[in-house]
């Protein structure tokens, strides 16, 4: 007989080794621009991941907490943005509510794809349409001429 | 006259000494929360549930320096520790804003 060893869900204290690695997989990666992220306890010992902004003002943008095995995700005011039990699900949220300038770099490559793809489809057809008249005109006014 | 005076006022130096940095200066007011809480007998989850919170995690986030006191609950933050709400605000202005406080009020209400 062969027996599964089940992980215990941790419920207070500090942050596993597996918690902290899903949250720094999820933030660490997606904050980028300067951002560091740094563990507190509150008075009751439940363990809080905070994502700081860049500096000099270094001031939190989000903070995940762990209470009585529920995770709670919040904003640097306090707006309770998520709470669940499953750790994977919170980060997720983080992630996506963490101001990325990747996601800026997405905006003005779109931007710019729109552009092109305008540029393509109505200004290229009268350029062709000029070349096309031109090809048309230049015998003529060539025999004027 | 009233112009030379001006002018001496608005020449006026800083300190010199190295003015310590917004996240230091926020630990230093989450510090001074704390005491003020214990002063006041109530627990981060007492406080919390007074201003109406949630959860008490954001007491810890001010208390722990990562945070400020934001202006909306500024008031009933002051009012739940017991102290008169415009000293509180002028005395979390020296932290989170020190020059703004120093133009105010001046630096030997410091």
């Amino acid at each position: 007989m062969s027996v599964v060893a089940f992980e215990r869900k941790q419920d207070s204290g500090e942050w596993s080794e597996k918690e902290l690695s899903t949250l720094v997989a999820a933030l660490g990666a997606a904050s980028g621009a300067g951002r560091e992220w740094e563990t507190g306890m509150t008075e009751r010992g439940d363990a809080q991941f905070y994502v700081l902004g860049p500096l000099p003002d270094q001031a939190c943008e989000l903070c995940v907490s762990r209470i009585g095995g529920r995770y709670i995700l919040e904003d640097g005011s306090g707006r309770l943005l998520f709470e669940h039990r499953n750790l994977e699900r919170v980060a997720l949220h983080a992630k996506a509510a963490v101001p990325s300038t990747s996601w800026l770099m997405v905006r003005v490559i779109t931007l710019c794809c729109a552009i092109r793809n305008a540029i393509h489809e109505k200004v290229e057809p009268l350029l062709v349409e000029g070349e096309e008249l031109f090809v048309q005109f230049v015998p003529q006014l060539a025999a004027f001429a | 006259m009233k112009r030379e005076k001006h002018q001496g006022v608005f020449t006026e130096r800083l300190p010199a000494k190295a003015a310590p940095d917004a996240k230091q200066l926020r630990k230093l007011a989450g510090d001074w929360l704390k005491l003020r809480r214990a002063d006041a007998e109530l627990s981060q989850a007492d406080l919390a549930a007074r201003l109406g919170l949630k959860y008490y995690t954001f007491i810890s986030q001010v208390e722990n320096g990562f945070s400020r006191v934001p202006i909306e609950i500024m008031g009933a933050w002051a009012r739940e520790l017991g102290l008169e709400q415009a000293a509180f605000a002028r005395h979390l202005l020296m932290y989170y804003e020190p020059e703004l406080h120093r133009l105010l009020f001046g630096a030997e209400s410091k």
